[in-house]
């Protein structure tokens, strides 16, 4: 427990560390702005008690709107679908809240993701840049010990940096757009589909969901960080293999195994919403079975060679 | 004797094919201080390395107060406080939570002997700013007292009064004499610098491409009944000269104003009593060390590195 405590002391203590929050502050609060001010009309529209009429008035202006504008044709239909389920199903439409924007937020669990993999990058190899490993590791306690107590306050740190941007951005949304109470439903759009669903039920499946991305690519980061003892490689390889994940797998969906690569794997949303799988042979099973796998070699070569090998000179 | 606090058993390392460290075999007792003397590329700190553990030992063993630092690390290593190398701080921590966290890493180090360790290496005020902007005699101060918190049996320094300044090299020397001698810590200083090692310590092994090529008592050199080199100024000079070429077998030397003759220390005073009954009078006489320098390239010849 002390090592862990050690650990997020020497990262609190660090100016990037701050850095990171203030911008996960920045774009919660500067987000919000550009909702309010920029978004649609239509979202912050409060309906009165006819709100029936109101939204067949609003159908018929979309339909004659689409007659005289091309691009409309595109951009209208969906919008009149979605008025026409709140008509059949007699829900009566709510404003944009405070709810819905820290859901649109879970977006930036990317951002999250990149800090993260930044820390886990350094947090090994940054011990042997200023050579404090050699008064590190001379202490009675066992390397593997050592190892654990950083790899868990990076995960510590991932979840610090998700609940500070959840917390945020519900302060902010509430702020500016006010809440529909405390677990207001809201209408998504799902495969052809509309299904009303509890917002915290969806905030927290999103976020949770970006967890597997976060946790993987940081397991990634932390495991190039004990092997190459180098901050710089183990940043950008996680970076590069975040960014090009989906492209690499798209470019060899074609082959059998590339469903065993792990970004074909880290979107379990896709077993949820009823969508399109990549291949129609994947599971929710083989998807975790896949992960726990690429995790359990992650930290066994971290292990290996945090534990193994000769701490020599720079 | 007692139990060797520190007791290296034939302790090599190779690295690839090539052997760094050729089967090193000594002992260190509780509160002596070794100097572990060596030219630059001798193995001095692959050593030190392989006797904290932070290197593989490819054969042989280092047995700390009895335990292997190979099968049974943690107690091993709990007795050993050490600055390996350069004395590394988090520059972002000040002093003081840099020794907290060495402090958290070990049990039963109180606040207080935080204090204490602090105060003993002379670090005062400073040990509240950023370790970040000490000087290197700074952080080597700081590196003793992480060395020191959970007052270790043996103590292993690296060139510890590397970028210290004078004033600052005294004191360490006379703290570790201090160490030694009250707390009966055996310590281990590596150099070097001949110098430095010769004014601390009770026993210098020396270490030449991986080899230990020797291991010399301190205090012997100097009383050893080897010759000294003696100068003695003296009024006349010629004659005196003359009456010690008739008296000793020995060569004299003459400079602008003194004799030199190399004799055994105990015939000084009996040559001092003849040249005053001679009615020569003595000004001054000095004695030039046979210092451990010239034994020290006696042993260990031209620094070359293999």
């Amino acid at each position: 427990m002390n090592l862990i405590w050690n650990e997020q002391i020497k990262l609190y203590a660090q100016k990037s560390t701050w850095v990171m929050f203030i911008v996960i502050l920045a774009i919660a609060i500067g987000g919000g702005f550009l909702t309010k001010f920029m978004g649609e009309e239509a979202d912050f529209k409060e309906y009165g008690d006819n709100w029936q009429t109101e939204l067949q008035e609003e159908n018929a202006q979309l339909i004659a709107d689409m007659e005289k504008d091309e691009f409309k044709e595109f951009t209208n239909p969906p919008i009149i679908a979605e008025n026409n389920y709140h008509l059949e199903n007699n829900i009566k439409p709510k404003p944009y809240d405070g709810w819905e924007y820290v859901l649109e937020n879970s977006f930036l669990s990317s951002l999250i993701s990149l800090f993260t993999i930044v820390v886990a990058a350094g947090i090994i190899s940054n011990e042997f840049k200023w050579g404090t490993i050699k008064l590190l590791l001379i202490r009675p306690i066992s390397r593997t010990k050592i190892l654990f107590s950083k790899y868990a306050s990076v995960l510590i740190f991932a979840l610090t940096l998700l609940i500070f941007l959840l917390v945020t951005s519900w302060i902010v949304g509430a702020i500016l757009f006010g809440l529909n109470g405390l677990n207001p439903s809201i209408i998504q759009h799902q495969s052809e589909d509309f299904v009303q669903n509890g917002v915290f039920g969806e905030i927290v499946e999103a976020y949770g969901l970006s967890l597997v991305t976060l946790v993987m690519m940081a397991t990634f980061a932390f495991m190039i960080s004990a092997i190459f003892r180098s901050s710089g490689m183990a940043i950008g390889l996680a970076i590069f293999l975040m960014m090009a994940g989906n492209a690499i797998v798209a470019f060899l969906a074609q082959y059998e195994w590339s469903k065993y690569i792990l970004f074909a794997n880290t979107n379990l949303k896709q077993y949820m919403d009823g969508g399109v799988l990549m291949n129609e042979s994947m599971t929710l099973t083989f998807s975790v079975v896949v992960l726990l796998v690429y995790f359990i070699v992650f930290l066994g070569a971290a292990w290996t060679a945090f534990t193994k090998r000769d701490i020599a000179g720079q | 004797m007692s139990k060797p606090a520190m007791q290296l058993v034939k302790l090599k390392k190779t690295i690839g094919k090539k052997p760094i460290i050729k089967g090193l075999d000594f002992e260190i007792q509780a509160g002596e201080v070794f100097g572990f003397l060596g030219p630059n590329g001798a193995g001095k700190t692959t050593t030190i390395r392989m006797m904290v553990g932070l290197i593989d030992i490819t054969e042989g063993d280092v047995l700390i107060e009895g335990k292997s630092i190979k099968t049974d690390f943690k107690n091993a290593i709990q007795h050993v406080g050490a600055i390996v190398e350069n004395p590394e701080m988090y520059p972002f921590l000040s002093g003081w939570k840099n020794l907290q966290q060495y402090a958290r890493m070990v049990e039963g180090v109180t606040e207080a002997r935080m204090n204490e360790v602090v105060s003993l290496v002379g670090l005062g005020n400073a040990i509240h700013e950023k370790a970040g902007r000490y000087s290197l005699g700074m952080r080597q101060r700081l590196g003793i007292a992480q060395a020191l918190l959970h007052r270790p049996s043996i103590l292993i320094l690296d060139e510890p009064t590397n970028g210290l300044d004078p004033s600052g090299i005294r004191e360490i020397r006379k703290y570790i004499r201090n160490l030694a001698e009250k707390e009966n810590v055996a310590v281990i200083v590596s150099s070097h610098l001949l110098s430095e090692i010769e004014l601390m310590c009770d026993r210098i092994g020396i270490i030449k491409n991986g080899e230990l090529v020797a291991i010399e008592n301190v205090q012997s050199v100097e009383t050893e009944e080897s010759l000294q080199e003696v100068y003695i100024e003296a009024e006349p000079l010629a004659p005196a000269k003359t009456y010690l070429e008739t008296q000793l077998a020995n060569k004299i030397g003459v400079t602008a104003k003194e004799l030199s003759l190399s004799v055994k220390r105990e015939e000084i005073p009996a040559i001092l009593k003849k040249l005053v009954e001679q009615g020569i009078s003595i000004y001054g006489v000095r004695v030039l060390q046979a210092t451990l320098e010239d034994k020290f390239f006696d042993l260990i010849g031209e620094n070359t590195i293999e």
